[in-house]
């Protein structure tokens, strides 16, 4: 073999003659490990071995972190405050902003001309929501809100009070709506719940820590009466400034006026009914005890 | 409810495999699982499955309201190209490493790396008035630059038509 003069041809040659990289080979960088440092052996034993006078030190018995000696240290001085008491219980909220929501709608991920909810936003990958994390849904917040122009019909599930008031000045509609942890789940992930054939649930109500949210014409709740919600309308127009427009006279006022019943999960998909993808239908019960378990 | 709802359903279904049993209970049974078939509601169904893959996105006049565009129709004269990624960005990312290691990676390079690698030196110098510190992956095609500078690099990439 004749032997290369530059730096880079001898480099090759050596990978050429070298062995493959294997598990039998690979050993740390020289000088990667260090041996730990053993105290009195061999010719270094004697009188203190290198570890001072008496004491702690000498013998390796420290005290715990944070002891004083036997005066009451500071981290047991202070009383205790339940300040993050119940944090692994507390409902969580995926953020999403106007300006993730105006690119998702730029880009085409989601669709203006149906009304938006959870399912619409997982599927344009525009938020993860983890029920088992806690999740209870978006909480749809006010950044870009100067930005954003779309008119949308959207469902959420907490919205900030600036964020209503941008969807509401371009003549869209907001709405907020609990989800119990089953119908997230559900609606997060539409199909596997299909394909396991059972029938669609019913949304059960929010606890009561939540009924006063959901009941607030001012969150714009599923669960407030309308004709406040229609005077919040107004009253937000006025505090943010902006001129209210007639959604009643919009091309769009039918899809605008689309919304979820309390008890209902899907768009235009009732509670009870068994969604048969395979053969593309539905099957809807018939029996009066099932209607009257299934009805709102 | 829900147990005897199932238990009807299965008496069924043996009575009608066996072709022998009372015909009242058959009967009541039939009542109670009786479906309406419907296909008219399935296009709410429909809209339900995420999509497989990245929607194209909609012809805009002029930047879209976010501040995304699209790469100009024209190719830009250059020896190199820089593709967008597949949800249609910039390909310009930040890293953090090492809790203050802050580098740039700019990446989809087709063509002459090394002339790409010169004007991002020229526009930096222009910039900050210092030389970056710039590495060229030639197999990856990609470049890491030192220090942050995504968004200065996006709208410059913009501005050339990538």
């Amino acid at each position: 073999m004749s032997a290369s003069k530059t730096t880079g041809g001898k480099a090759i040659d050596i990978l050429r003659n070298l062995p493959r990289i294997s598990l039998a080979n690979l050993r740390p960088n020289p000088g990667a490990r260090k041996t730990e440092r053993r105290r009195g052996r061999g010719a270094h034993g004697g009188n203190k071995s290198g570890r001072g006078h008496k004491g702690e030190r000498q013998r390796g018995n420290r005290p715990r972190l944070g002891f004083e000696g036997g005066q009451t240290p500071f981290y047991l001085a202070i009383p205790k405050y339940g300040y993050n008491e119940g944090h692994s219980l507390r409902p969580q909220y995926q953020p999403l902003s106007l300006r993730r929501l105006q690119y998702l709608i730029d880009l085409g991920r989601v669709d203006t001309s149906q009304p938006i909810d959870l399912t619409q936003l997982v599927n344009g990958r525009g938020v993860t929501v983890q029920p088992l994390k806690r999740d209870y849904g978006v909480h749809l917040v006010e950044e870009g809100a100067d930005i954003f122009s779309a008119k949308i019909n959207i469902e959420v599930q907490r919205a900030t009070e600036g964020a209503v008031a941008a969807i509401e000045r371009n003549g869209g509609v907001i709405t907020t709506g609990f989800y119990d942890f089953r119908s997230l789940t559900i609606l997060c992930k539409p199909v596997p719940f299909f394909l396991s054939g059972q029938p669609i649930p019913k949304r059960m109500l929010p606890g009561e820590d939540m009924v006063r949210y959901y009941t607030g014409a001012e969150n714009r709740g599923y669960l407030s009466d309308p004709e406040e919600v229609e005077r919040a309308r107004q009253e937000l127009a006025q505090k943010y400034g902006y001129v209210l427009p007639d959604i009643s006279k919009d091309e769009l006022f039918h899809m605008l006026s689309i919304r979820k019943d309390c008890r209902q999960i899907f768009f235009g998909l009732a509670p009870g009914w068994v969604v048969n993808m395979a053969e593309r239908k539905i099957l809807k019960p018939t029996d009066e005890k099932l209607l009257r378990y299934y009805g709102s | 409810m829900r147990v005897n709802y199932v238990f009807q359903f299965c008496s069924l279904w043996r009575t009608r495999a066996t072709e022998s049993g009372p015909m009242a209970s058959s009967s009541t049974a039939e009542q109670k699982c009786a479906v309406v078939e419907s296909t008219e509601e399935y296009k709410y169904v429909e809209r339900l499955i995420p999509p497989t893959k990245i929607p194209t996105p909609p012809l805009h006049d002029g930047p879209a309201p976010s501040g995304w565009r699209p790469p100009s129709a024209v190719t830009p004269d250059l020896p190199y190209m820089v593709r967008r990624s597949r949800l249609h960005n910039v390909p310009v990312y930040t890293d953090l490493t090492h809790g203050n290691r802050k580098t740039t990676l700019l990446r989809k390079i087709e063509g002459d790396i090394w002339a790409l690698e010169n004007d991002v030196k020229e526009y930096l110098v222009q910039l900050t008035g210092k030389i970056p510190l710039t590495q060229v992956n030639e197999v990856t095609m990609s470049i890491r630059i030192k220090g942050h500078f995504d968004k200065e690099l996006k709208e410059w990439l913009l501005e050339k038509g990538f």
